[in-house]
């Protein structure tokens, strides 16, 4: 995935200011930023979600804005602060996307249950999408994007108020998912999940990439959370005004 | 504290205003309207002190009056939705009495475009009543019309309100199914009288049935400074009483379901976790459908008819106006194949803002990427699936009523014929003017302020349809019993045609837009 001079307004507040990133393909990408960095606005803008005032997104070679059709093909996404059609259940869910992405009935059902299975959702379960917990909604949200086989995952807070034993589930979904060649895109405000999972690292603030490279090139010697911290310029300590504490 | 509920909503309005022409569009549409529907109904409530004529104010104020608290009870219901600007649910956390927040709210809906308009026009009976009366009658009547307003915007909220609480659970929908019926069934006799009494022009007896409704809560508001132009000093009292009365008592029941929209919906107990056999795909598609995407989408709109309390509710409300209207128009006229056309509009009218009710899951088809044409075909059959049987169930109902077995083809013809219409026009209204509905389960709850903006927009929608349809209508017209023949087939060809050409048009537009329409039906966070 490639992202080139993008650039999102909204009114007239600059949400994205000319952002460029490489993703190389079989990576395991995290995007690092504090809240309102523009971490979902970027991610959005790469597929497909929402139209950049400026720049191009590439994918495997497509460009996202130019030949959607195309470049959809190839990726699944996991959006954060989205709404899945929950008023269906996980199965249902499941074959809808299936169906929607154009993928024979037989596949669909024989991928649908072994997801279903694997992250523990329960086949024949049917409570609705609404009336899950968040961590069950991530998980089936997870299941959609990888059904159709996509070569790319774009996921928007994956691990968000995921419980500790499903994200360790979806920790190693994802890592087999690399080691079979697909390309993870994750972004995240948890440096352990990005310390430990991720090759590379990209840290935005400011809807703009500060650094960017392997995680061993953008860590050094030091903890993440500090390159973190120094590069997007957060005070760590407080001075006198809280003494009321 | 009240002041800041009103200056909140003021504020709310305004924020949904910037930035977005379109919305200012409308809502300026809606002041006008709003301006307009006062100076005439205060021009027509002004008349009878200007002629001098006390019996025709004695008739014309409390019917009107009463006229406008019922608008202001069944028009939400249909057509508008309640402005949930101000939603209850997020007053929960802060430490305010429930009286206080009664009161906040309830003053901030008197803060609108619907009630400065009746505030305005119902002055106009001040003006009558000083004429008439003096300077007196004038205060009573003033004191009246503000009670009148008060009243309006209790029934208002109390009624939406507890239809919305009654909805909400799905063990009650057989119950709110019921609610309605009634609550439709109430507007038969009341239409009946009026046709009944413009027909016999009997002024003697409308002059009754207004002494009458002046001792309901409908009337007693707007008929008090006429009491004193008529010297009956004694019945001013015990009107105020019947008025304050129905206020509290209104406001209590308020108060009694908002407690229960407070809790929100984590107490909707669904007990359904039974298992279900087969496999996903069965489980998605319904029999019939092609399990392709069409057939996905398709089912999936279908389910979503029924599993929403917004969309059920919509659906609902149309089974009854569109059963109905037609039956009462075909007993007491005999002829309602007019009414059909707006039945058959008003299906499709269905669809203005289909895309808000689903809102943020739309991602998930723009991420797969789902033609417009697509998109916008599997809607309609999902939405069909419930609107044609119902369609051709109300042609079979009105024949049967009317007397006319024979017609029953050819009224389908015309159902179908102005749902086609509708759809041909609502489809590129709701790629085009879609706009996002709050995340709340109040099936009549729209964002920010502006409700009557967006109604307008059905309202357009429907006026169009209708227009649309003038041809053929005039071709029935023309061809008189020729009609009875081809009149299925025609109007079918009629419906479809106009659909076809509507969906390739919105179908393209959508293409377009879709990042664009994803972002207009997202809630703000």
């Amino acid at each position: 995935m490639s992202l080139r001079g993008l650039v999102k307004r909204f009114d007239r507040k600059i949400a994205v200011a000319g952002l460029d990133l490489d993703v190389p393909a079989g990576s395991f990408y995290g995007l690092l930023g504090p809240n309102g960095a523009g971490k979902t606005t970027t991610l959005s803008m790469a597929v497909g979600l929402l139209r950049p005032d400026a720049g191009r997104a590439t994918v495997l070679g497509y460009d996202v804005w130019i030949d959607p059709a195309a470049a959809k093909r190839l990726f699944g996404v996991l959006p954060d602060g989205v709404r899945m059609f929950d008023r269906l259940s996980g199965a249902e869910l499941l074959a809808y996307h299936g169906l929607l992405r154009g993928m024979d009935a037989a596949t669909v059902d024989q991928r649908s249950r072994e997801l279903l299975e694997v992250l523990e959702l329960g086949t024949a379960n049917r409570t609705l999408v609404v009336d899950y917990s968040a961590g069950m909604k991530k998980k089936i949200g997870l299941a959609c994007a990888l059904l159709h086989g996509p070569r790319l995952l774009v996921l928007d807070e994956p691990f968000e108020a995921v419980d500790p034993v499903s994200a360790a589930l979806i920790r190693d979904i994802l890592q087999r998912y690399v080691t079979g060649g697909g390309t993870v895109v994750v972004s995240s405000h948890v440096m352990e999940v990005v310390e430990r999972l991720c090759s590379h690292v990209a840290i935005l603030a400011g809807g703009a990439i500060r650094l960017q490279g392997t995680l061993a090139s953008v860590r050094g010697e030091r903890a993440l959370e500090d390159v973190f911290v120094q590069v997007v310029g957060g005070r760590i300590a407080t001075g006198s005004e809280l003494a009321w504490l | 504290m009240v002041v800041a509920f009103v200056r909140l909503k003021v504020r709310l309005t305004v924020n949904g205003l910037r930035g977005q022409p379109w919305r200012a569009a409308l809502f300026i549409v809606g002041v006008l309207l709003g301006g307009s529907f006062a100076v005439a109904g205060y021009a027509i409530f002004a008349i009878p002190g200007l002629l001098d004529d006390a019996p025709t104010a004695g008739m014309l104020l409390t019917l009107g009056g009463a006229a406008i608290v019922l608008g202001w009870l069944f028009l939400p219901l249909v057509f508008f939705g309640v402005d949930e600007s101000l939603d209850p649910a997020r007053f929960a956390l802060l430490p305010l009495g429930r009286g206080t927040l009664i009161r906040g709210m309830f003053v901030a809906s008197l803060a609108g475009v619907p009630a400065l308009a009746t505030l305005l026009a119902t002055t106009g009976m001040v003006g009558t009543a000083v004429r008439l009366g003096g300077f007196l009658a004038g205060t009573v009547e003033l004191v009246g019309v503000v009670l009148g307003l008060l009243l309006c915007t209790a029934v208002s909220r109390a009624v939406t309100s507890a239809f919305a609480t009654a909805l909400r659970s799905r063990r009650a929908r057989d119950l709110a199914t019921v609610l309605l019926a009634v609550v439709a069934a109430l507007l038969g006799p009341i239409q009946l009288l009026a046709l009944a009494g413009a027909q016999h022009a009997d002024w003697d007896q409308i002059a009754a049935v207004a002494r009458l409704i002046a001792w309901t809560p409908l009337g007693a508001p707007y008929s008090m400074g006429l009491d004193i132009v008529a010297g009956q000093v004694w019945a001013v009292p015990i009107k105020l009483v019947i008025v304050l009365a129905t206020i509290g008592g209104l406001l209590w029941w308020w108060s009694a379901t908002l407690e229960r929209a407070m809790l929100g919906t984590a107490s909707s107990s669904r007990s359904s976790s039974a298992v279900r056999r087969g496999t996903p795909v069965s489980q998605l598609v319904l029999p019939l459908l092609p399990t392709t995407r069409f057939g996905a989408l398709a089912s999936r709109e279908a389910r979503y008819w029924w599993r929403e309390t917004r969309r059920r509710a919509s659906l609902i409300t149309f089974t009854v106006v569109g059963v109905f209207l037609p039956v009462v128009l075909a007993v007491t006229s005999g002829g309602a194949s007019g009414m059909l056309v707006f039945v058959g509009a008003l299906a499709a009218v269905g669809l203005v803002n289909q895309f808000g009710y689903e809102g943020s899951a739309y991602a998930t088809n723009v991420t797969a990427g789902v033609p417009g044409r697509v998109e916008l075909h599997s809607r309609v059959a999902g939405y069909s699936l419930y609107v044609l049987p119902l369609l051709i169930a109300i042609a079979a109902v009105v024949g049967a009523v009317s007397g006319r077995q024979a017609a029953i083809p050819s009224l389908v013809g015309t159902l179908v014929a102005a749902y086609g219409t509708g759809l041909a026009v609502v489809l590129p209204i709701s790629v085009r003017g879609a706009y996002a509905l709050p995340d709340t389960s109040n099936p009549f709850a729209l964002s920010s302020g502006g409700g009557l903006a967006k109604g307008l927009m059905s309202f357009g929608g429907l006026f169009a349809a209708i227009v649309g349809t003038v041809p053929m209508q005039v071709t029935t017209y023309l061809l008189g019993d020729v009609w009875l023949w081809i009149g299925l087939p025609v109007g079918v060809a009629y419906g479809t045609g106009a659909y076809v050409l509507g969906s390739r048009l919105a179908g393209d537009l959508l293409d377009l837009r879709m990042p664009e329409l994803l972002a207009a039906v997202t809630p703000n966070r």
